[in-house]
């Protein structure tokens, strides 16, 4: 095994050896990307629409519903409902306080169970939780970022915000409004570079996950087949009253 | 720009004839020269010519392609223009020659030469401003592009703007035109059963045309089609761009 | 160095014609590599600034080499003040012991991988399981071909050369399970066997994409879900990652993203892209409690200076493999190696030496379709021809083959000389020819025509037919 500094070594001795093998330069990035993301945001603020269909069109391309409903009150019929036609009955969500509502009572009243993700990590690796988990059929999450570009969703680990709630349900239900839409990975980049630098990330987990579309493999034949080790199915619901209001 | 008018100096271009259209398809070399004669060109023809040593190169016998390549820069030095039968030659000149001379002043030359190197129908087309030619055949037929002219020279629309435009002629697109007919020069003979299979898969594509010949720019891949034609006792042949045009014949 | 195939005991040549021979091989290259390729002209129809982006990540790739030494070190620092391990590994062998080692000190018994080319590389799986700890493939197409004891045979489609037949039959053998030879029930099987090795193994192996210097964060880029259950359930992970897969910025990141999965699926996105740092976050109560990062040297650091420096950018998307005419007809496992098809006979003479490469440097008819398709430009045909100038002039080609090639040569100095050739096979031929055909040839030419015809050379060739034309003038 070596060492930092044998491997280092190596490395600077070969790169001594050439200047390249032409004039290149790295990506330029901004200066300020809190500042440039407030602004971005700002600006996709007047023309959420527009960007919402985009989002949705490119959503449905790789396989996702997409519903809107006027208000977060509004959420929990909708989340029944696609429970219902599944027949799933078991639904494990982030922390409410991240989400912003709280579908628990609804669901609970339509016979689903509902198991809140706990905020802090004091339950440490509760085996029991965990089988709560990988017992779930529904997974219902907020959403960092909405990328109209790709029909992607960006989520952020975190307290209260797992990884595994949008990965081991089959059916994963994320719900967003205007202020997360972006328009493209370019602006997503932005967003990164903030999150990691003059600005503050939506939470500190160790895991960022772009989602487009259900799990899918073609490694058999060729044929498209989905939910595979992730969801089979990506549901997202966009509440349309101004955040905030 | 059409050619030369009356009392101007007709254009003057030196052919180099390539190995192969040199020992196995003469007579489209002379097709070449008539086809040019009477556009109003003066040909000629730098005697001692062999080969440009794209087989040597490809081969990785850089040092033997070089000396080959020198040889051939200093050949066509008095050249005003050069024409090229070939794609995949017309490549070796104008792309790898000025890499492989062994000083700056041969390099010089060979980037000016390689600066006034053409290949046929890239000549007929952007240099002489010529896409109408009377045909030499009729019915329907189809065009392969060969690797270094399509890929090394960006070259796809040359020779289709001369084939549309030939009277009597259909001419249908090939399905998978820019893929490979399997040639590669000593490729053909190193691993001859993966060359031949995927000169079938060529070959089925043409056959698929229902044209009764395919068209090609470079004599490696006419070789390898109709030798596989051939073979298989097809009526389908594989010729040479300036068979087609009639004002190449006698 | 890695050890070599059992396969590589049969000459490529035949390694190649018995893929030849294999019907459903052959379908099954068609059908895929066409598809694959159908999907990327689509996906990249559909976005103009592709071409741009593309420019601009061979750019990115190249200046980032040009000072890999700072962006190593910034990753290595990030990494570290994140609470991860990173470890340095100058060969295959080193690697494997490292990651061999993490595992046993941290008591695994089980390890579960997400599809990692880095891995397959240094046959890691051998030496887990001669450590005792069990190791898992995930990804659907590597755990077909682990229960099958076979090697990948594409660089994303690992599996494509197996029916679903031969998977249902497989499945029966090795899990005891009867499943209808069907992909939709035989991805459910997997799906449910798989899921239990995820919450119980000990151990989460992966590859990287790609680590951004910046920020400390590995890259992975997926469609199942497995990447994402490797790096969140096992309370270890580990990845494997060659040092080359270093950009600097999450800038420099959006714009490979923004090419990858189209060059490979033609999907925008695929559908996972996941980016961890370190192990779990200070609120977190899942995700791994311990991260380690294992840099691979393995001969890319040799050709920073060397030949084949531009095949350090590979993305390993697999597009160079799906429009060569040569792995369309052979598939992957001819070529014997970890890697194969264009870029994977590059990478082949980087991590074993250019003689390993002495039939595969020839294994392409330098059509240049790669070239064309790869998404930073590495221009693979160029660095054929140096490989197969550096076997030639190493000694290592056949002396009958030099023998010829340099009379040949020899023969294209002296004109003189080179006239006599049309005469002299006039006459050598006559035996053969049938009109202006040759349907068969003795030795060496009998390679030809086993399966063409060939030209008689001209009884009259251009040069002996000039005379007349010269007056033409």
């Amino acid at each position: 095994m070596s060492t930092r500094a044998e491997f280092m070594g190596r490395l600077r001795a070969e790169l001594a050896k050439t200047s390249g093998l032409f004039p290149a330069a790295v990506s330029e990035r901004p200066a300020a990307p809190a500042a440039l993301a407030d602004t971005i945001r700002r600006e996709l603020s007047e023309r959420w629409p527009a960007t919402l269909e985009r989002f949705r069109s490119e959503f449905e391309r790789v396989g996702g519903v997409l519903y809107r409903v006027p208000a977060h009150a509004d959420v929990a019929a909708v989340v029944a409902r696609i429970a219902r036609e599944r027949d799933a009955r078991r639904l494990i969500s982030w922390h409410p306080a991240l989400l912003g509502f709280d579908v628990a009572p609804s669901l609970r009243a339509a016979n689903i169970d509902v198991t809140a993700m706990p905020r802090s990590a004091d339950a440490e690796d509760d085996p029991r939780l965990r089988d709560v988990v990988a017992a779930a059929d529904l997974g219902l999450t907020g959403v960092d970022l909405a990328v109209a570009e790709t029909g992607t969703l960006v989520l952020v680990s975190g307290g209260g915000r797992p990884r595994s709630t949008s990965l081991l349900p089959a059916y994963h239900v994320a719900v967003f409004d205007r202020s997360v839409l972006v328009e493209s990975l370019a602006q997503v980049g932005v967003f990164l570079e903030a999150w990691h630098g003059d600005g503050h990330p939506p939470a500190d987990g160790g895991a960022i996950n772009f989602i487009t579309g259900p799990s899918r493999t073609a490694d058999i034949e060729l044929t498209l087949t989905r939910g595979v080790h992730g969801p089979r199915e990506v549901h997202a619901i966009f509440v349309e009253a101004a955040p905030g209001g | 720009m059409t050619a030369a008018g009356a009392g101007s100096r007709s254009p003057r271009v030196s052919l180099l004839i390539t190995c192969l259209g040199d020992m196995f398809y003469p007579e489209v070399g002379v097709g070449i020269v008539r086809l040019l004669r009477r556009l109003g060109v003066s040909v000629d023809f730098p005697k001692g010519q062999t080969c440009c040593g794209l087989p040597l190169f490809n081969s990785g016998y850089r040092a033997e392609a070089a000396a080959v390549a020198t040889r051939t820069v200093r050949l066509f030095r008095d050249a005003e223009s050069v024409v090229v039968p070939s794609g995949s030659c017309a490549w070796m000149v104008k792309h790898e020659y000025p890499g492989l001379m062994p000083d700056a002043a041969l390099r010089d030359e060979a980037t000016a030469l390689a600066g006034r190197t053409h290949e046929l129908s890239q000549f007929l087309v952007h240099v002489l401003g010529r896409t109408e030619f009377e045909s030499a055949v009729k019915g329907r037929i189809t065009y392969h592009d060969s690797c270094h002219l399509l890929r090394g020279l960006h070259e796809a629309e040359t020779p289709r703007a001369i084939l549309r435009a030939l009277k009597g002629v259909e001419f249908v697109e090939l399905a998978g035109a820019d893929e490979c007919c399997g040639f590669g020069g000593s490729f053909s003979v190193r691993l001859p059963e993966v060359s031949t299979s995927i000169l079938d898969r060529k070959l089925a594509s043409v056959e698929a045309t229902g044209a009764r010949c395919v068209v090609a720019c470079d004599a490696g891949c006419l070789m390898q089609m109709s030798g596989g034609l051939s073979r298989r006792g097809s009526s389908v042949r594989a010729l040479h761009l300036a068979e087609l045009l009639g004002d190449a014949a006698t | 160095m890695s050890e070599p195939d059992a396969v590589l005991a049969t000459p490529f040549r035949q390694r190649a014609e018995r893929a030849l021979h294999d019907d459903f091989l052959q379908q099954a290259l068609t059908i895929a590599t066409t598809k694959f390729i159908d999907l990327r002209r689509q996906a990249f129809r559909e976005f103009p600034e592709g071409d741009a982006l593309r420019d601009r990540a061979r750019a990115i790739k190249e200046a980032t080499l040009q000072r890999l030494d700072r962006y190593v070190d910034q990753l290595v620092d990030n990494v570290e003040r994140l609470g991860g391990h990173v470890h340095f590994a100058a060969s295959a062998d080193e690697a494997r012991d490292i990651v061999v080692e993490i595992g046993r000190r941290a008591g695994a018994r089980m390890a579960v991988k997400s599809k990692s080319m880095a891995t397959e590389e240094m046959h890691l799986n051998a030496a887990l399981a001669a450590a005792g700890i069990t190791p898992v493939e995930t990804d659907l197409g590597e755990y077909i071909i682990q229960l099958a004891g076979e090697r990948p045979s594409h660089i994303i489609a690992p599996a494509i050369h197996k029916t679903k037949g031969q998977v249902a039959e497989l499945f029966e053998r090795e899990l005891g399970r009867a499943v209808p030879a069907d992909p939709e029930a035989l991805t459910r099987v997997a799906r449910a066997e798989l899921r239990d090795k995820f919450l119980q193994a000990d151990m989460g192996i992966t590859g990287a994409n790609f680590a951004v210097a910046d920020t400390g964060t590995i890259v992975l880029v997926t469609n199942e879900g497995n990447g994402r259950m490797v790096t969140s359930l096992p309370r270890l992970h580990v990845a494997v990652m060659g040092v080359e897969k270093v950009i600097p910025s999450m800038t420099d990141l959006m714009v490979f993203l923004a090419i990858l999965a189209k060059s490979a699926t033609g999907q925008k996105l695929s559908s996972y892209t996941t980016l961890v740092r370190g192990p779990r976050g200070a609120g977190e109560s899942e995700g791994p409690q311990e991260f380690h990062l294992v840099l691979l040297d393995n001969g890319r650091v040799r050709q920073i200076a060397g030949p084949l420096r531009e095949a350090l950018s590979c993305l390993r998307c697999g597009a160079c493999l799906n429009v060569c005419p040569v792995y369309r007809q052979i598939g992957g496992h001819a070529y014997g190696y970890t890697y194969p098809g264009p870029i994977g006979i590059l990478l082949t003479a980087m991590l074993n030496g250019p003689a390993s490469v002495k039939d595969l440097a020839h294994a392409s008819s330098l059509c240049g379709a790669c070239a064309d398709a790869c998404p930073v430009r590495i221009d693979i045909p160029r660095m054929l021809v140096e490989l197969r100038t550096e076997v030639d002039e190493q000694r290592i080609a056949p002396w009958s083959e030099r023998v010829v090639f340099k009379t040949f040569a020899a023969l294209l100095g002296r004109p003189a000389l080179f006239r006599l050739a049309a005469p002299v096979s006039r006459v050598l031929q006559r035996p053969f020819a049938d009109g202006r055909r040759i349907r068969r040839l003795p030795f060496f030419f009998g390679r030809w025509t086993a399966t063409r015809d060939l030209p008689a050379v001209a009884p009259r060739t251009f040069s002996e037919r000039w005379i007349e034309l010269e007056d033409g003038r």
